[in-house]
């Protein structure tokens, strides 16, 4: 708090003597980033609290897109909430269809048609890709790199192009449904995806020689942000964030779901984990890293998928009217942005009695209270950009 | 460790606050109302203790479960008197995950809060008071996270009734 | 343009000039960058290279209010949001232009009947030029509803006085 200007105006006029502002201190401006800002990645409104140019405290503050999904649960019947589901993290849509599908079919205890497992992986693999690629794009825009943007782009609308031959959709799927997925893949639509597999991995190599090993992004992003491996434990982090800081733990490894058991063994594909390469671990830049190093190992996981892959049928046998036996289920599988859960309870009906999502972004971000603290407001968009929260996964 | 071996671990570690185990089961041919019960196994556990019983389960060689996946509840239905409240763990070196419940009356919901054992909680618990109406008791924190600082009533709760209008704008 | 606005008659000369006003800002429509949700990513791929705004000279996305003429609500508003929308309405400069994307700020979208704090409609907020109808809608569409907000603004009068109705 400043000192007022004038004590006594009464005692200086009768000493004839002259004011001097005795004490000179500035008080830490409160600065709202937000809700509409550019570099927040959605509706998210931080309350900064800085000393000048240097963050003293933040306060994340949320519900900007609170959607009512869990109500929502509790009110449509099983298979109507899957559109709700694709809402959530909208840039990785088909891995959160994937993973209330799971939770469901855990439930019902059926059995998916080894075709279904396989599109649903190739799938999943791809809009994993769709997602790290917006990640990284717009990463560099909030740093101030306006050029891979454009170019991720270019690969995320052959992606989204090959997902509407399948589906119909660009965003929003709904395509892979509790017992399989929604229809077959039209024909040449495994070679495609084939030539887009071959295409991306020299692109890829594009990405990491305009962005990562960037000079200007080393600088903006190494030593920025360490989240230390106990704090990583200790706020809850899954995903990047947590293979960032060095922790080497990846659902579909350990507690492999779906197809990846086999795959793993397989030998198909890596875990990349942050090493401090660039700076210390568990820095921005390690964090950047896995997500982009995540890319190619999911294209090994699509290859291995369409040379596996066999004709067969695509969905199991559901009734059109799904009533799901009485019992509870959590499946948490592995989503570009950490753990996505899902709880489900149900008593026999046609509606469920609690469909909890638990969302990684809505876990991840309450780290940013610890990070900010101490940067620079630059380094703040570095650190906001690095988590890789969609807004529409804290505020469900 | 499957479900039964980390149910053992807890009753011989003595963590405090465990009342029992529930698995699923097949329905009872006997009993026609008798649904049986699919999915996941869960251990009840007192809610008053649930923060040693946390800090038991995470610090414990055998179990360490290091992460704090999910911290939310349940409405069960409109008769029930009793919320759950339901914790989600998971152990990193021993791949292991367990789920935790806690029975809360609905017209009382109140319990310690977590917080001092994983952080995560923080966020879970602030959401949980909102959306359901309990008192997380030493939560440093404990304004509504998703819904607008003036919002009436509990959501998430069977008995919810949906507002007519907020701030002006109408809701029909 | 306050002092000239509405105040001629219509006549040969002004038509021309009010032809030439329009052009000008249906050729230049800066939109103001203001993804809520999942059509936010679908506004980002029209100001990308594949389906490019740009050529409608709609290209350079405004962080300010202040400097922008159009807002594009792409996203579900909520309460909370609300009445940040309508403060953003109330910073932009005259004449100002409101797109509502989706389902979502049309009417409300999927989350119309059981969501408690779902607007439903954000003209319920602010007064809306275009809807564009989609789930999201494609990139596409999105572009015809800047393509009808351009048509509506070539009919508005700038400084002819509005006919008036007898």
């Amino acid at each position: 708090m400043s000192t007022p200007l004038h004590t006594e105006p009464d005692r200086a006029a009768r000493q004839g003597e002259r004011e001097f502002l005795l004490d000179v201190r500035t008080q830490d401006m409160e600065v709202n980033m937000g809700p509409q800002h550019p570099a927040t990645h959605g509706v998210m409104r931080i309350l900064v609290r800085a000393d000048g140019e240097v963050c003293t405290g933040a306060q994340p503050h949320l519900g900007y897109l609170h959607r009512c999904a869990e109500k929502i649960g509790e009110n449509v019947e099983w298979l109507q909430y899957l559109p709700y589901t694709d809402r959530y993290d909208y840039l990785a849509a088909m891995n959160n269809n994937l993973g209330y599908s799971m939770a469901v079919e855990k439930l019902m205890g059926i059995e998916i048609p080894r075709r279904a497992l396989m599109i649903r992986t190739i799938c999943a693999e791809l809009n994993r890709i769709g997602s790290h690629l917006i990640a990284f794009g717009t990463y560099g825009l909030d740093i101030g790199a306006f050029t891979p943007f454009l170019y991720m782009f270019r690969e995320r609308e052959w992606m989204m192009a090959l997902f509407e031959k399948i589906c119909g959709a660009r965003l929003t799927y709904s395509y892979i449904r509790i017992g399989g997925v929604f229809n077959d893949a039209p024909p040449g639509w495994l070679s495609e995806v084939e030539r887009f597999c071959d295409v991306f991995e020299e692109k890829w190599q594009e990405y990491v020689d305009l962005l990562m090993v960037n000079h200007i992004f080393v600088q903006r992003t190494a030593n920025i942000g360490v989240i230390p491996p106990a704090m990583a434990l200790d706020f809850g982090l899954t995903g990047p964030m947590l293979r960032g800081s060095g922790i080497d733990f990846d659902l579909r490894r350990d507690m492999p779901y779906e197809l990846y058991a086999e795959i793993w063994k397989a030998g198909a594909f890596q875990i990349p984990l942050g090493k401090g390469e660039r700076g210390q671990l568990g820095d921005c830049w390690d964090r950047s890293y896995v997500r982009v190093m995540e890319m190619i190992e999911s294209i090994k996981i699509v290859r291995w998928c369409l040379g596996a892959i066999e004709p067969g049928p695509v969905i199991a046998d559901i009734p059109k009217t799904l009533r799901v036996p009485n019992g509870e289920a959590y499946v948490g599988i592995e989503n570009p942005r950490g753990e996505l859960g899902h709880y489900v309870v149900s008593d026999g009906g046609k509606v469920a009695i609690r469909c909890r999502v638990r969302g990684p972004s809505f876990t991840n971000l309450a780290v940013l209270e610890e990070l900010m603290p101490g940067a620079l407001i630059a380094d703040a968009i570095a650190i906001i950009g690095s988590t890789d929260i969609v807004v529409g996964e804290t505020d469900r | 460790m499957d479900f039964r071996g980390i149910l053992d671990r807890l009753k011989t570690a003595r963590v405090p606050g465990l009342l029992g185990a529930d698995e699923p089961r097949d329905p009872n041919p006997a009993d026609k109302k008798d649904k049986g019960r699919r999915g996941d196994p869960f251990v009840w556990v007192e809610p008053r203790e649930l923060p040693a019983f946390l800090e038991r389960c995470r610090d414990d060689e055998r179990l360490r479960f290091e992460l704090l996946v999910d911290l939310s509840a349940v409405d069960p239905s409109k008769d029930d008197p009793n919320l759950w409240i339901v914790v989600q763990l998971l152990s990193l070196a021993h791949r292991h995950r367990l789920t935790v419940k806690c029975t809360l009356p609905k017209a009382e919901a109140r319990l310690p809060s977590s917080v001092p054992v994983y952080r995560a909680a923080q966020w879970h618990e602030r959401e949980c008071g909102e959306m359901f109406g309990i008192t997380f008791e030493g939560h440093p924190d404990p304004r509504n996270i998703l819904l607008p600082e003036d919002w009436v009533g509990h959501p998430l709760r069977k008995d919810y009734v949906f507002p007519d209008e907020y701030h002006g704008i109408s809701c029909k | 343009m306050g002092l000239l606005e509405r105040q001629f008659e219509e006549n040969v000369l002004t038509t021309k000039v009010d032809w030439l006003l329009n052009w000008c800002r249906l050729s230049s429509i800066w939109p103001m960058t203001f993804g809520l949700a999942c059509c936010a990513i679908e506004m980002m791929a029209v100001g990308c290279a594949h389906h490019d705004i740009d050529r409608f000279g709609a290209g350079a996305f405004r962080a300010s209010p202040r400097q922008a003429d159009l807002m594009i609500v792409a996203g579900t508003v909520n309460f909370k949001m609300a009445e940040r929308i309508k403060r953003l309405y109330d910073q932009m400069p005259a004449p100002k232009y409101v797109i509502a994307m989706g389902a979502c700020a049309t009417g409300g979208g999927p989350y119309y009947k059981y969501g408690y704090t779902v607007v439903k409609g954000v003209d319920r907020v602010v007064p809306v030029d275009v809807y564009v109808a989609g789930c999201p809608p494609r990139p596409e569409a999105l572009l015809e509803g800047l393509m009808k907000l351009q048509e509506k603004i070539q009919q508005s009068s700038v400084i002819r006085r509005p006919a008036r109705t007898a």
